[in-house]
């Protein structure tokens, strides 16, 4: 039986072959659609499930807002995890990891290489994270001083085998430290929110330990099996009061925490899981470039919805088709075939196509991967497909997909009555299907959804590209980590400078795009600092060209001047600290601050009030900030103006080559380090841009059959029409008309859909741009156009036919 | 009104060339009543199109009303053809979309008459065609001799100088056969030139003349009045 159902199905495929070959296409264009989503949807939700104790490993979390500035950060103070583990038994073991400026110049043969992936870690990160080791004993490989743990990849980079115990690597620091390899773990995976070659000792972290108050180091705490984190959350308080709270008093003059809060002032710490960290957490600093719950949630959306349009398409071909096979059916009717056979052969028929799609859908994911890598930013590899549970799931896809898609048209056609059918009277009856109209508009409505989407999505890029930030990004080289060349560091600079090409120079330790250097200091109004006059506030040390060289406006007041000789305790603030302060003008006013190890309590006078600039992304608002004169020397910043920059590049590198021979040439350009910021935005656009254009694609296949099946329908119709008078034009239109209103219905539905969903996606931005009305006019438009062009075709083709040919078939 | 000389149409089919209508001549004048008579695929409809301006004959002359219309192209025809002539098919070919009323207003949109005064004409045709109770009715709500009423009626509306029917009363019984005769020996009689194919000697019989073929060709012409 099933064997004949086969059978039949292959040679009505091998019949139509037009109407299988749309079908096919459509199906297997959505299914690859849908497995590159899953894949990746499947990666997002795979994070750091590798770890054996994963569902137990939690990361301290703190909220701070003092004088009217938050702090949302994913680190904490040192003691934190220590504390914890000590007082609470519900703590079976705590890590800390410390990565104060995200990378280190590690030497191999004779020069350095900067490398990235690097931190330094509490030696128990191997009883809380699943990290195996090939060689080594994880119970001491950290415990020591001068020890790092290594990669697979970098022992072979380094030592060229993976043997390397025991062997040393010299750090470029103050002390030239060598480490010695007490351990080699295999590569970290690609799916973890943090990802190191080098796991430095944390005994090499020369840091102010004990302090409660400063928050740099990410610590996550292995809570015992059973332990609810929520309950434990409330532990923190405690905590506060018996360790934080005195360390307080004795800084500044906070008596309670009480007091504190009611000035509207913030300390909260918080568990929050591991697991979650990839999708959910958006705080800084982050180990690594997290992804969004919300861009997992579009992506399954879009990925659903591009299956249910090729399934739509399915189903639409297959009813429009089915007054051609009412025949069939009548004719098995009356022999006697039962309604559940014909169900039967149906649904094989739609399960063997889907089958067919498949395969070819697997063929193209195999072609597109490496696009789609590209544009997702993911390493995602076909073989992924190969696991037995997904294995499992992409078999079962034919057999839902066929049978969701041929369910309607299967029922359709089963239903007929014999009798009717076999007097040919069932052709009108469904030639303008209600529900087939409704299929129609569902496959417009997300097609224009995503045209909306793309548009909003590239006009808030090309608003981020425009916008007003403050300083000027373009042409703005940074040479990084001039800090290196000690004393070098100025000459260096001076002879840059004087480059043809070169406009403009200063030191710019602190840049203006995310992931910089950043220092957050508290400051106070008054002399004595207490929870009612501090704030914190960013404090930028630079010099005294670096306004003017990044294009920085100073509203009132002056930029520093080596004409004034007590600069040195001068403070330029920016917009938003001038409107925290209250001040009518605050040029002249006093701030307080500590400085140095020991806390002492400086003045400063404010000189200037310069515009705001946006040092963080567009996604912030503009947070307090100030500079004072110093010497940061971590990057020098060029403006240049070269038209042939390449060569100038390689003048500069010849230059730090000849002051620092052993140490690597980097730089960047502001305006790519800015674009950085924006590469998440960047892939969505482009992810919604390639897959509304497979939507559309999609739902054009299949009104390209249906058109196709209707103008075929109507031969008769059109011959009477053309032989009574009509025009080519007249044709054309009646037979577009129809699709041209489903258009416009699925354009309504689709507006306020697609506006709630930018609206909700745009507020992300501090800083965007509004959706307008020609938005959704463009959509609307782009929709129809493409409609009509994919229906006329068809109808003009009928059109033209002549009459007496029409007519004479009769 | 029609003069026809040495007219010939062709079908090619891949390797087979049918000659449809082989140097045929005839003539009809003003108010004639004309039956075309032969054996099935002798060429009529063939003859009837080409008259009816829906196709283009491969060589001869066609005068339609004095002017030479062999070679006009497809605008050309179907702007002469919309105010000058009326079709009635064996099929009726009435669209099952439209009602009565619909159907039978077709011809007057495309001619391009106003809505108010299409409305008056429609119904003057309906109400002379007996078939006004049925205006809103869909076509398959209708007897065979009704809808070749409703035909008629459309083929009328726009107040054709010629109507062409192509055995109009080929898949009727005789009596809504011979009520579909009368409506055109009426029109006839009110002025209308009528060309009717027909395999019915009865049929025939209400025209004026018959005109024979046989391979394309007229063989005799009986004048019957
Ligand atoms: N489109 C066409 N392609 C090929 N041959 C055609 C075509 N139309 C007509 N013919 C051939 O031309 C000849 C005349 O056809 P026509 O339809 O005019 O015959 P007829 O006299 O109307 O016949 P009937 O009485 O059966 O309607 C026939 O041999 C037919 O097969
Ligand atoms: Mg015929």
């Amino acid at each position: 039986m099933f064997k004949n159902y086969i059978i039949v199905a292959w040679r009505n495929l091998l019949k139509n072959k037009t109407f299988s070959l749309l079908n096919i296409v459509g199906l297997a264009v959505g299914l690859a659609c849908f497995i590159l989503i899953t894949m990746y949807v499947m990666d997002e939700l795979s994070y750091d499930k590798h770890n054996e104790k994963a569902e137990r490993i939690y990361r301290i979390n703190s909220d701070i807002r003092f004088g009217g500035n938050d702090l949302r950060l994913a680190v904490c103070s040192d003691p934190m995890g220590a504390t914890l583990k000590k007082d609470y038994p519900q703590v079976e073991q705590f890590v800390r990891i410390y990565n104060s400026n995200g990378s280190k110049m590690l030497k191999k043969g004779t020069a350095f290489i900067e490398e990235t992936k690097v931190a330094h870690a509490d030696s128990t990160i191997f009883d809380v994270f699943t990290l195996p080791m090939i060689a080594g004993n994880p119970k001491t490989a950290l415990s020591e001083p001068n020890t790092v743990v290594i990669s697979k990849s970098a022992a072979e980079k380094y030592f060229g085998t993976v043997d390397a115990i025991g062997k040393g690597i010299e750090v470029n620091d103050e002390q030239h430290t060598v480490y010695k390899v007490t351990a080699v773990i295999k590569d970290m995976p690609q799916n973890a929110h943090f990802n190191y070659d080098f796991i430095f000792s944390m005994d090499n972290v020369e840091y102010g330990w004990g302090n409660f108050l400063s928050h740099n180091f990410q610590t996550y705490v292995l809570l015992q099996p059973g332990t609810d984190y929520k309950a434990f959350n409330k532990n923190f308080k405690q905590v506060i009061d018996k360790y934080i709270l005195p360390q307080a008093k004795q800084l500044m003059q906070i008596n309670s925490m009480e007091d504190f809060a009611r000035t509207g002032n913030k300390l909260e710490y918080s568990l929050m899981p591991m697991l979650d960290i990839h999708l959910y957490s958006d705080r800084f600093p982050e180990l690594g470039v997290n992804s969004s719950i919300q861009y997992v949630y579009i992506f399954s959306a879009v990925a659903l919805f591009i299956l249910l349009i090729a399934c739509v398409n399915f189903m639409n071909l297959s009813t429009a088709r089915s007054s051609n096979r009412a025949k069939e059916v009548g004719i098995r009717k009356v022999l006697g075939t039962g309604k559940k056979l014909l169900i039967g052969q149906f649904l094989t028929e739609s399960t063997l196509m889907v089958f067919i799609g498949l395969l070819i859908a697997i063929g193209l994911v195999w072609l597109s991967i490496g696009y789609f890598n590209n544009i997702a930013g993911k390493t995602l590899g076909i073989t992924m497909l190969l696991k037995p549970g997904y294995l499992l799931f992409l078999l079962l896809i034919p057999v839902v997909t066929g049978v969701l898609a041929g369910l309607y048209p299967a029922f359709f056609l089963s239903s007929f009555q014999p009798i009717a059918v076999l007097k040919g009277r069932t052709g009108k009856a469904f030639s303008r299907s209600n529900f087939r109209s409704a299929l129609v508009i569902f496959q417009f409505f997300t097609s224009i959804v995503l045209i909306i989407s793309t548009i909003v999505v590239f006009k808030q890029l090309n608003f981020i590209q425009n916008a007003k930030i403050g300083f000027n990004k373009d042409q703005m080289l940074i040479v990084n980590g001039t800090w290196a060349l000690n004393n070098n560091a100025d000459a260096f600079r001076n002879e840059v400078a004087k480059m043809s090409g070169v406009k403009a120079s200063s030191f710019a330790g602190y840049l203006p795009v995310s992931n910089s250097s950043r220092n957050d200091n508290t400051f106070s109004t008054e002399a004595v600092m207490n929870e009612k006059n501090g704030f914190n506030m960013q404090v930028w040390n630079v010099d005294y060209d670096y306004i003017p060289v990044m294009g920085m406006e100073v509203l009132k007041g002056r930029n520093f001047s080596k004409e004034y000789g007590s600069d040195s305790t001068a403070l330029i603030i920016n917009e938003t600290a001038a409107k925290m302060l209250g001040f009518d003008d605050p040029v002249g006013k006093k701030l307080y601050t500590l400085v140095g190890n020991d806390n002492e309590l400086v003045s400063y006078t404010i000189v200037a009030v310069v515009k705001n600039f946006n040092y963080e992304s567009l996604r912030k608002n503009v947070g307090p900030l100030s500079m004072r004169l110093g010497y940061n020397k971590w990057a020098t910043a060029f403006k240049v103006s070269a038209t042939d920059v390449t060569a100038l590049l390689k003048n500069i590198e010849t230059k730090w080559k000849s002051m620092a021979p052993d140490m690597p040439f980097s730089y960047q350009f502001l305006d790519d380090s800015f674009d950085n910021m924006y590469r998440a935005e960047q892939r969505i656009g482009k992810v919604a841009l390639s897959f509304a254009l497979l939507a559309i694609f999609i739902a054009c296949l299949g009104l390209f059959g249906l058109a196709a099946y209707m103008a075929e329908q109507r031969t008769k119709e059109i011959g009477v029409r053309k032989v009574l008078g009509a025009s080519v034009t007249s044709i054309t239109t009646l037979l577009s008309k129809d699709f041209v209103k489903l258009v416009c219905i699925a354009s309504l539905i689709a507006f306020p859909v697609a506006w709630w969903a930018m609206s909700t996606w745009l507020r992300d931005f501090a800083y965007r741009v509004s959706i307008s009305w020609w938005v959704f006019g463009l959509a609307g438009f782009v929709a129809l156009l493409i409609a009509v062009l994919t229906v006329s075709s068809h109808a003009i083709k009928a059109a033209l036919t002549n009459p007496v040919k029409s007519l004479r078939n009769e | 009104m029609i003069k026809i000389t040495n007219l010939e149409k062709y079908y090619r089919t891949e390797e087979v060339e049918t000659v449809a209508l082989n140097k045929l001549s005839f003539e009809v004048k003003e108010g004639e009543f004309v039956a075309v008579m032969g054996p099935s695929g002798c060429g009529k409809s063939t003859l009837l199109n080409i008259v009816g301006l829906l196709d283009d004959p491969d060589g001869g002359s066609f005068l339609f009303n004095g002017i030479e219309v062999a070679g006009f192209n497809e605008r050309k025809r179907a702007d002469l053809r919309k105010h000058n002539i009326g079709f009635v098919f064996q099929s009726f070919n009435l669209i099952d979309e439209l009602t009565v009323f619909e159907n039978v207003e077709l011809p007057l949109i495309y001619t391009g008459v106003k809505a108010a005064d299409r409305k008056v004409r429609v119904e003057e045709v309906l109400d002379k065609m007996q078939i006004m109770h049925r205006r809103n009715h869909y076509p398959q709500q209708l007897s065979g001799g009704q809808q070749q009423r409703v035909a008629v009626a459309r083929a009328v509306v726009n107040n054709p100088k010629l109507i062409l029917a192509d055995e109009p009363t080929g898949n009727l019984d005789s009596s809504n056969g011979n009520e579909v005769m009368q409506l055109l020996t009426d029109l006839n009689e009110q002025g209308t030139t009528i060309i009717m194919v027909t395999h019915s000697e009865h049929d025939a019989k209400y025209s004026h003349r018959i005109i024979r073929m046989l391979d394309g060709q007229t063989v005799t012409e009986n004048i019957l009045v």
